[in-house]
């Protein structure tokens, strides 16, 4: 068996046991090629037909190929399409010019998203992220339990050997849970590349630069490449050295050295 | 044997200790007092930030030297803000010196380094603006503002231990907006968990030097200062509570230290800042841009808004820098037009009146009074001290110049402890990092 056939009977494993545990569970869709790639693999779990509803968190602020893109699959794929949107907050103005990003992002994405899981009674939802993307998420699991403040003890998780998952804890809100943390972005673009799967154009190169990483407009940069297609994308991470998210605004270290400072009443 | 005990105090003021100490809320600490120690009011870094007072404390330099100004500074030539840490930090610690693992240079350094016999060993626990942590001739666990516990230790062994008695790196204040009561109880927890980490090095780890911070005191002053002489306060007795606690480990701390060491020992107690109560908070930038001084557009992040015409701009809590065309990509201010501008900033600023027409600023310093050394470059061109009550702010978001938190308390400068061996004194108030010398002055006896 090949290496992606491998990471794809993975996920596939995981996807079909998180919705053999949990009735109301759903999927995060935030339209970039991870959680695309996740969609995927939900649909081939199910042969074409994901039996639960796909959350798409709004703010309002997504490039509008994303919007495109998002309602062109769900329309082609036949998804039970749920959108979340903080619109009290929305309304008051909040945006990335209005306040700081940790607000902006705390509001429109965690709070949003927050009342979904509240509104859908939803127990568990499944998400695209992936263990390379950044130091913290090295230390995730499959299955991984948050309270309803959201909060994640990671310093005591189960240790997930020889696909044993447990899925239930004393006191859990929700779980996350995470079919592809095994995909490398490498992986990610290489399954992209062999599944022919559709993927929003920002990823592409325009005048000598394309998206790496994509979410709303005014938190991302593009990168500096001439990769027109997937295969070039391919070629160009296997030989990239810099970060995926180097182009986002905000690292997750500096996220809560900001949330520790304002605490006490700096910035 | 040369062996150290000094335990640092975030934000107690000396008044406030005095007080407590006269009133028998802290006995044993007077009984130490009374074997051969004095207390000491002392001045704080400027400005009065832990980061920066602990960093002078720990390196016995000023800002100009080891090139700490605040939590958040601007990246060189850019607007870009990012959180100065540890790697930051120009100059040697006293640890490093006494440790003989440093490679950078400093006064303190040239100083003392031929007269240390031999490495000294120190355990440095929990103390501000050490994170993250790095290599030492000891055990190093960093204090506020530390994220993740595996970065905050050295050497491993330490967060191995650390981490299988849940220890907690800080309380979460972002919970006091919440729930005050489960805050406060929080802290008592925080500080239980504290001191069984400190007794466990203090006790079990061989150590030449031990220095120990706790830091819960500065967010119980930040949250609930006003409790501390008001006993219709529903958090006054609480708030004597903690100082009760403190008292006792401080003598149980020092009991240990003297048993095993005798009176040879040396012995110190400091603050890194005071505390007053706050009546208002004050907006420098929006006093600026009321002033016609800053401009800040809609677009980019913190001071990536700063626009063109903008003269100067604030930084926590007032750091003023100069928007100058040789530091800023947008800069406009000329070289030879600064020396007018900040007398004119200085005039307007004096001009900031409270309420009742009381003033909000009582002291100003250009950069050259009070920094030097090699890393001034980045340093504010003005920092202003405020009087008691008057809390400066740097927030770029404010629609007013004068406002209200939840915050109970504020820094103060003038108003730091310390206690030290009686036979030290001082001919004028010292400030926080002329301490340090007394600690290398011992081991180099």
């Amino acid at each position: 068996m090949d290496h992606l056939t491998r990471l794809e009977n993975k996920s596939i494993y995981i996807i079909r046991e998180a919705y053999y545990q949990f009735k109301d569970i759903a999927m995060l869709w935030s339209v970039g090629k991870d959680s695309t790639t996740l969609l995927w693999l939900c649909r081939k779990a199910f042969f074409g037909h994901i039996p639960f509803p796909i959350i798409h968190i709004d703010t309002s602020y997504k490039f509008p190929e994303m919007y495109q893109f998002r309602d062109a699959r769900a329309k082609e794929w036949n998804l039970n399409l749920l959108i979340g949107r903080n619109e009290e907050k929305l309304k008051e103005g909040m945006g990335p010019g209005q306040g700081s990003k940790l607000d902006c992002c705390n509001e429109l994405k965690t709070n949003a998203l927050k009342s979904v899981i509240k509104k859908y009674h939803l127990k568990a939802i499944l998400l695209g992220i992936r263990r390379d993307e950044h130091g913290i998420r090295a230390k995730e699991r499959y299955f991984s339990p948050r309270d309803s403040q959201f909060k994640w003890d990671y310093e005591n998780q189960p240790a997930e050997l020889w696909d044993q998952y447990q899925s239930t804890v004393e006191g859990e809100e929700h779980f996350r849970i995470h079919p592809i943390l095994h995909f490398t972005e490498f992986d990610v673009w290489s399954y992209v590349q062999r599944e022919g799967l559709p993927i929003v154009s920002l990823y592409f190169s325009k005048n000598g630069k394309r998206f790496r990483s994509i979410g709303c407009v005014p938190c991302c940069s593009p990168i500096d490449s001439n990769a027109q297609t997937i295969d070039e994308i391919v070629e160009e991470i296997r030989i990239s050295k810099t970060s995926e998210r180097s182009g986002r605004a905000q690292d997750k270290e500096n996220i809560y050295t900001m949330q520790k400072l304002r605490a006490l009443g700096y910035m | 044997m040369k062996k150290a005990l000094i335990i640092g105090i975030d934000g107690v003021p000396y008044s406030l200790l005095s007080t407590y100490i006269k009133n028998d809320v802290m006995p044993n600490l007077k009984k130490i007092l009374s074997q051969g120690f004095t207390l000491h009011q002392t001045n704080a870094s400027i400005p009065d930030i832990s980061s920066v007072s602990w960093t002078s404390f720990n390196t016995g330099v000023n800002p100009g030297e080891h090139g700490i100004y605040g939590f958040t500074d601007l990246k060189p030539d850019s607007y870009s803000l990012y959180f100065p840490n540890s790697k930051d930090i120009k100059a040697p610690t006293f640890w490093e010196i006494l440790g003989k693992t440093n490679q950078k240079p400093s006064t303190l350094f040239q100083k003392y380094h031929k007269k240390i016999s031999h490495p000294y060993r120190s355990v440095i626990f929990n103390v501000p603006h050490t994170y993250p942590a790095w290599p030492m001739n000891g055990i190093l666990v960093s204090g506020f503002v530390a994220i993740d516990l595996k970065k905050a230790t050295f050497p491993d062994s330490t967060y191995t231990y650390l981490h299988s008695m849940n220890y907690l790196i800080d309380v979460e204040a972002e919970k006091a907006k919440e729930d005050k009561m489960e805050f406060m109880k929080s802290l008592f927890e925080c500080f239980e968990i504290r001191k069984k980490a400190i007794s466990h090095f203090f006790v079990g780890e061989p150590w030449d030097l031990f220095f120990a911070c706790i830091t819960e005191t500065d967010r119980l002053h930040h949250f609930f200062f006003d409790a501390s002489n008001d006993k219709e306060n529903p958090y006054y007795e609480s708030f004597l509570r903690f100082y009760v606690e403190l008292d006792k480990f401080i003598k149980y701390l020092y009991e240990q230290f003297v048993e095993r060491y005798s009176e040879k020992g040396f012995f110190m107690i400091l603050s890194d800042h005071g505390f007053a109560p706050v009546k208002k908070e004050v907006y420098i930038n929006k006093f600026l841009e009321e002033k016609g001084l800053l401009a800040l557009k809609n677009e980019g992040n913190f001071y990536e808004r700063v626009e063109n015409k903008t003269k100067a701009f604030n930084l926590d809590p007032c750091r003023i820098y100069i928007h100058g065309t040789d530091a800023y990509p947008r800069g406009t201010v000329r070289e030879e037009e600064k020396t007018d501008l900040l007398e004119e900033i200085k005039k307007i600023l004096r001009t900031l009146k409270g309420e009742n027409g009381d003033e909000v600023i009582d002291k100003i310093f250009e950069k050259e009074e009070i920094y030097h050394g090699p890393h001034t470059r980045m340093a504010p061109d003005l920092v202003c001290l405020p009087k008691d009550g008057y809390d400066l702010k740097g927030s770029l978001e404010k629609k007013e110049i004068f406002g209200y938190n939840i915050f109970k308390g504020m820094h103060t400068w003038h108003d730091a402890f310390c206690i030290l061996p009686s036979n030290i004194s001082f001919s004028k108030k010292p400030s926080v990092e002329e301490l340090t010398d007394y600690i290398i002055q011992y081991y180099s006896q």
